[in-house]
Formats: structure tokens, C-alpha cells, sequence
């Protein structure tokens, strides 16, 4: 260390040795490695550089732009709505997981779309209908948990087996699909946002209609509401959750029904984006879940409970997003999807090497 | 962890404990959930039977019996892990690239048997002490590591895969098949084998001192840790146990199909092999759980299967009767151990 000489050399009181004799280096790590926002947003500028880089470079099979980066958000509306229910049913703790989600996602799916196609119902009642059904099917799995005492792993995994079933089996294994089922595929679209949209490139419209109102509503109830701050309490430590005078029971399965209205949600972004309701659309390849709880994890939720931030879930979501968009550029077609599988892993695996790592140097995430 | 969880003792761990099993194995080495399920079997069978004449004939139970070997012996390994309190849900991506590479290899040269068994054991236990080792020494959740390597480790297989499928593979794995070169007396070879395995993992975590430590580990890590049990390398052991035993078990999957192997090989065997053994009584928390209870949960899991295809339902049925086996199975576990802490 040359800190000595340093300040033999400089000889004024700004010398970078402060607090116990940490460098300003290592001051820097610690805050990249205890706030997560901050290491996601360095994270995100550098895959945003190095795929620019690329892309000038000519290594890019298309143009890594603004215009790209802002089309390839219509991803983002699933996968930042899921990770923030499982960022409320992992925040609940005692082993907090949703493997149903895709399930739900596909069964309601099916449900909106007999509703809104071949029954004719208007679009509200339909949608009511899909949020009304995933909170009912988040019920089931939340009365299992909190009630019975399943272990939420096992209760899901059942749960799974059982929505994806019906999913397919009620659909006869078809999509389910009619005229104002395709036209609603314009709710997926791009569109330009009033007053400054001629200056921006293109969003898509289920960034304003789905997963913006979902981030405000769970951020409110996470940071605003009783509900939110008796969340973090079970969470942290149930027992004393109890004997604070918190019911634990309602309030844990509730994140449950949440999390299932949320996949209800989610299941009419869907019906939008494939312009039909598929039986299994949120259980193909390796489902919805897993991207889901890879982002929960990235976002800095602790897989133990009590600690989670809304911040987390959407700069998460951002980085998966632009970094498999980068990954299908520089990669395209089958080997890029492949790759797209590799990075998640890493990434997955790396999140949580990361949160343990600063669990035990710092304390906490 | 809570504080409930903490402060419960460690079940079936010690002297006192492994002095009540030796007595209880003498007339019959079952235990209650194991005794519920053979009764559910035997009612599920006898209900087949009656509703579709073909299922009690050696033509419907030998390929049911191919088809639960696998799913048992991977189980198998699966039990030993949950009984750590850990799990692995990478069981489908691993099942894919030992299939893969057997069958690359078989298709581009000439080996035998031996070789090949050997070749995907040998790969299975690479991806399951790399399993191991990050789950044991990283210190993190298990089920989140697991489903990041589940990722890498199908990358690696389509990866190998090139093409969509592998044709032409020979063969050289017959003696595991559905066929007549599978079977011993009427006995699929994979099912004895299977059962073969169980027996000397049922001896061993009932038995063995390094078994026992499995439970104890189960029912609170930093107790056992105290007593002088090294908890990572048991840890590090089940997962590369589990991951040999994927490795064979791809074997018998690859026999069991025809000479072409395409992607979906693994897909959704993880959930099926933790079907089977939660249904057959594993505590997913940890600290108890047998393996004759899992393979008597992957014959009852691939019953329901084999029996909704012949009852001519939808085969999609299947996986909501399995979904129901597993409220019931653990949810009747889940009563009776309040009634037991009652009483």
C-alpha cells in the first residue's frame, strides 16, 4: 500500500484515508456491492457500451439504437410485472416462491380469451375476469401456504402441475382466437408518447397501460402501506412478526393472490402480444418463472425474505432485456436464443454467489 | 429461517433414534406415509384394472416399470439432497447433455455398454459436484443455483446437440430398453437396477453413520456442524451422487425411446423426479425422508400417467392428478405432524 507515502507526499487533510483507513477504492466497491441499484445501473451502461461499441464496430447483425432498445422493452412489461410478484412473495420469507406463475399466466390467458373472443364480452369485464381468476388461483396457493402450512416451494410446484393442466386440457391444446382477439394484438404496439414523443424513439403501449401502473401500485403498497412495512416485518422474522401484533397468516397469503392478479395481468400482455390466448404461453421452454425469480434475485431480493426494493426489479428487468436484445443482434437466430439461456444462468448464478458474498462482507444486501 | 424451525429438534438424528429404527426394521422397513401410499397403489391399481382390462397384463406393466426407473433412481439422489434441506432443479438440463453426448458419441463410434454407461456417469458427476460445490462452499440457496445451472447446462446441451435431433443412435443400450433385450425373467434389467441402487441407499442413510449425518444436517446445518459433522463435503456428496445417478438415468431414458433423441428429453423431468419424492414423504424442509417412499412415489406418479392414457383421458390430465398427489401427499404429512406436536 502506498497510502503512507501518500500522504507523507500530499501532506493535507484530504487524504483519501478516512473512516478505519479504507481507501476510497474500496468505499466505492462497498457501495457497488451494498446497493444494488448502483451496481445495476453500472452494469446496464456497460453492456449499453460495449454492444455500442460492437454495433460500430460492425459486429452487430442490426443497429443496437434507441429505436432497438426502446422496441425491445415489449419484453420487459412480463418479466418486470412477474419479478415484482415474486419480489412480494420472496420479500413474505420462510421460503417464499412462486413456480406457478406461468401456469397462471397461461390458465387465465385461456380464460380472458374464451371470454373476450369466441364469448363477446367487452374488454373491461374480460379483463376483470383474468385479474379476478389469477387472484383466486394466488389464493389457493396462498391458503396451502399460510394456512396449512405447505412449504411454498411444494405448494407451487403442485400448483404448476395442476393450472398448466387445465390450462391445456380446458383449450383442448389450441389457441384460443378470433377477430377481436387479433385486433386487440394492437395493445402490444409501439406507440409515440404526446408532447415530447417526436424527440424519443417508439414505446410500446403495455409499458403505459400495464407495467408502469403495476410498478407505482406495488411500490405504494411495498413502501406507503401498513401492508408493505408488515410485509418486510413477516419477512425478516415471522415469529416476531407475530408477537408485534402482526396476523401473520392473512397477511402472507395475500402476496400470494397478488402475485396471481399480477399474473393475471400478465396474461392479457400476452394475449396481446401473440394475438392470441395460447394454453402455453407462460409454461413454453422453461416458463415464466424462472426468468421471473432471475430477476428478483438480480434485483437484489434475498431468497431468505424481508429484503427488496421495487428500484431493484425494473433496473433487473432493464439490464436482462437490453443484454438478450445485444445477445440477438451480435448472435442471431437459434445460437442466439442459446446464448440468451448461457446469460441467464451466469447471471443467475453470479447474483446470488454476489448476495452472499456481500451478506457476510457487509451485512445485508 | 425461524425461530420455530430452529428450536425444533433434529428428527430421526442420533442414538436413541437410529436404536427405534433397527427395531423397526425388523418385520417391515415401512413407515407410515410409505404404508398410505402402497394402499393408494394398490386401490389405483385394482381401479385400473377394472377400468381398463389391459393394464394388469405384463404388455402394460413392464413399459410402466421402464418408465419409473428412471425417474426413482434420479429420485434416488433427490431424496438425499432434500434430506439436506437442499434441492436441484437442474435435474432436466443435466439429463439433457448426458443424453446428448452418449448419444453423439455412440452415433460417431463404436463403444460398448460399459463405455457408454461410464461416459455419462462420469459426465453426470462433473455437472453435480459443480452443483455441489457452488451449493456447498458458495453458501447460497440451492434452488437458486440450481435453476442457474439448469440454464448453462442446456445451453451446453443444444450446444452439442448442433441439430435439432440425433439420429441413428445404435443399439448398444438395449439391455435398458422397453424391448425384449431389456428385461431379466420378465423384470426390466432397468428397474432391477434401480431397485438395487435403492436398496443400498436405503441401507446406507438408515445405517451408515454418513447417512445419518444427512438428516442431522437436514434438521439444523450449524447443530450438526457443532457435533463434528463436516456439512459441505456431505452436501457436496449428495449433489454429485444425484448428478452419477442422472447420468445413468439418461442412459435408461436414452434406451427407452428410439434411435433418434430430440430436445425435450429432460424437459420437465426436475419436477417429476420432486413429485415423486415429495409424494413418497420427503420433508422438503429437510431432516426426514426415505427412499422406498420415493419409489413408491415415482411408480404412483407414472400409474397416473400411464393410467390416464389408458383410460383414454386427455394425457394433459395427468399432470393435474399429480398436482392433486402432491397437495394430498403432503398436505395429509403436514396434519399429522400437528396432530403429533398436539398430542
Amino acid at each position: 500500500m502506498t497510502l503512507v507515502n501518500e500522504t507523507t507526499h500530499i501532506q493535507v487533510p484530504k487524504n483519501p484515508k478516512k473512516r478505519g483507513g479504507r481507501s476510497v477504492l474500496s468505499r466505492g466497491v462497498e457501495a457497488l456491492l451494498t446497493n444494488r441499484v448502483v451496481l445495476l445501473a453500472v452494469l446496464i451502461v456497460v453492456v449499453l457500451v460495449v454492444m455500442t461499441i460492437l454495433d460500430s464496430a460492425g459486429q452487430l447483425s442490426g443497429a443496437y439504437n434507441a429505436d432497438y432498445l426502446a422496441s425491445s422493452l415489449i419484453s420487459a412489461v412480463p418479466l418486470a410485472m412477474l419479478g415484482m410478484a415474486q419480489l412480494l412473495v420472496i420479500l413474505s420469507g420462510k421460503g417464499g416462491i412462486d413456480l406457478s406463475v406461468g401456469s397462471i399466466v397461461s390458465l387465465t390467458g385461456i380464460l380472458f380469451g374464451f371470454a373476450y373472443g369466441p364469448g363477446g364480452w367487452d374488454f373491461v369485464p374480460a379483463l376483470i375476469l383474468a385479474v379476478v381468476a389469477g387472484g383466486v388461483f394466488g389464493a389457493v396457493n396462498g391458503v396451502l401456504i399460510a394456512y396449512i402450512g405447505f412449504p411454498p416451494l411444494i405448494a407451487t410446484l403442485a400448483t404448476y402441475y395442476a393450472y398448466r393442466s387445465l390450462a391445456l386440457v380446458i383449450s383442448n391444446q389450441k389457441p384460443v382466437s378470433s377477430e377481436s382477439i387479433q385486433n386487440f394484438y394492437s395493445a402490444a404496439q409501439s406507440v409515440e408518447i404526446p408532447v415530447i414523443g417526436a424527440t424519443i424513439p417508439l414505446i410500446p403501449l403495455g409499458i403505459f397501460t400495464f407495467l408502469i401502473p403495476t410498478i407505482i401500485v406495488v411500490w405504494i403498497v411495498l413502501n406507503k402501506t401498513t401492508f408493505g412495512r408488515r410485509l418486510y416485518a413477516i419477512g425478516t422474522n415471522d415469529v416476531a412478526a407475530q408477537w408485534s401484533g402482526i396476523n401473520v397468516r392473512p397477511n402472507r397469503m395475500a402476496v400470494y393472490a397478488i402475485s396471481g392478479v399480477i399474473s393475471g395481468l400478465v396474461s392479457v400482455v400476452t394475449v396481446a402480444q401473440f394475438a392470441s390466448a395460447r394454453p402455453d404461453a407462460g409454461t413454453s421452454g422453461n416458463g415464466m418463472a424462472l426468468p421471473a425469480i432471475t430477476i428478483a434475485v438480480l434485483g437484489g431480493v434475498a431468497i431468505t425474505g424481508g429484503i427488496g426494493r421495487v428500484s431493484g426489479i425494473v433496473l433487473a428487468t432493464l439490464l436482462i432485456v437490453w443484454l438478450n436484445a445485444g445477445i440477438l443482434l451480435a448472435l442471431p437466430g437459434n445460437d442466439g436464443s442459446q446464448f440468451q439461456l448461457l446469460a441467464l444462468g451466469l447471471v443467475l448464478v453470479f447474483a446470488s454467489l454476489l448476495n452472499g458474498l456481500t451478506k457476510r462482507k457487509y451485512g445485508g444486501i | 429461517m425461524t425461530l420455530d424451525e430452529r428450536t425444533k429438534p433434529a428428527p430421526q438424528s442420533g442414538r436413541p433414534a437410529a436404536a427405534a429404527t433397527a427395531k423397526r426394521i425388523l418385520p417391515l422397513p415401512v413407515t407410515g406415509q410409505e404404508f398410505v401410499l402402497i394402499g393408494v397403489l394398490i386401490v389405483l391399481w385394482i381401479l385400473l384394472g377394472i377400468f381398463t382390462p389391459a393394464f394388469l397384463t405384463p404388455n402394460s406393466i413392464q413399459p410402466l416399470l421402464v418408465s419409473v426407473a428412471p425417474i426413482a433412481l434420479i429420485g434416488i439422489g433427490m431424496t438425499f439432497i432434500i434430506i439436506t434441506a437442499g434441492i436441484d432443479v437442474s435435474v432436466g438440463g443435466a439429463i439433457m447433455l448426458c443424453a446428448v453426448i452418449v448419444a453423439k458419441t455412440l452415433v460417431s463410434a463404436d463403444i460398448p455398454l460399459i463405455g457408454a454407461v461410464a461416459l455419462a456417469v462420469a459426465v453426470g458427476l462433473v455437472l453435480g459436484l459443480v452443483n455441489g460445490f457452488l451449493i456447498a462452499y458458495g453458501r447460497v440457496a440451492a434452488i437458486i443455483i440450481t435453476f442457474g445451472t439448469a440454464n448453462i447446462f442446456q445451453f451446453l446441451a443444444l450446444r452439442v446437440f448442433g441439430s435439432s435431433t440425433v439420429n441413428g443412435i445404435p443399439s448398444t443400450l438395449e439391455v435398458f430398453g422397453r424391448g425384449e433385450a431389456g428385461r431379466t425373467l420378465g423384470v426390466p434389467n432397468s428397474f432391477a437396477i434401480m431397485i438395487i441402487i435403492a436398496a443400498v441407499a436405503w441401507w446406507y442413510l438408515r445405517h451408515a453413520s454418513g447417512g445419518r449425518h444427512l438428516f442431522a444436517i437436514g434438521g439444523n446445518a450449524n447443530a450438526a456442524r457443532l457435533v463434528g459433522i463436516k456439512v459441505q463435503p456431505r452436501v457436496l456428496i449428495a449433489y454429485a451422487l444425484t448428478g452419477a445417478l442422472v447420468g445413468l438415468g439418461a442412459c435408461f431414458i436414452l434406451a427407452s425411446g428410439t434411435a433418434t433423441l430430440d430436445q425435450s428429453v429432460g424437459s420437465g423431468k426436475e419436477l417429476q423426479v420432486i413429485a415423486a419424492v415429495v409424494i413418497g414423504g420427503t420433508s422438503i424442509l429437510g431432516g426426514r425422508g426415505s427412499v422406498i417412499g420415493t419409489v413408491l412415489g415415482a411408480i404412483l406418479v407414472q400409474t397416473v400417467t400411464s393410467g390416464v392414457t389408458q383410460l383414454g383421458w386427455p394425457s394433459q390430465l395427468a399432470n393435474l392428478f399429480v398436482g392433486i398427489f402432491i397437495i394430498i401427499a403432503v398436505g395429509t404429512d403436514l396434519l399429522r405432524e400437528r396432530a403429533r406436536r398436539k398430542a
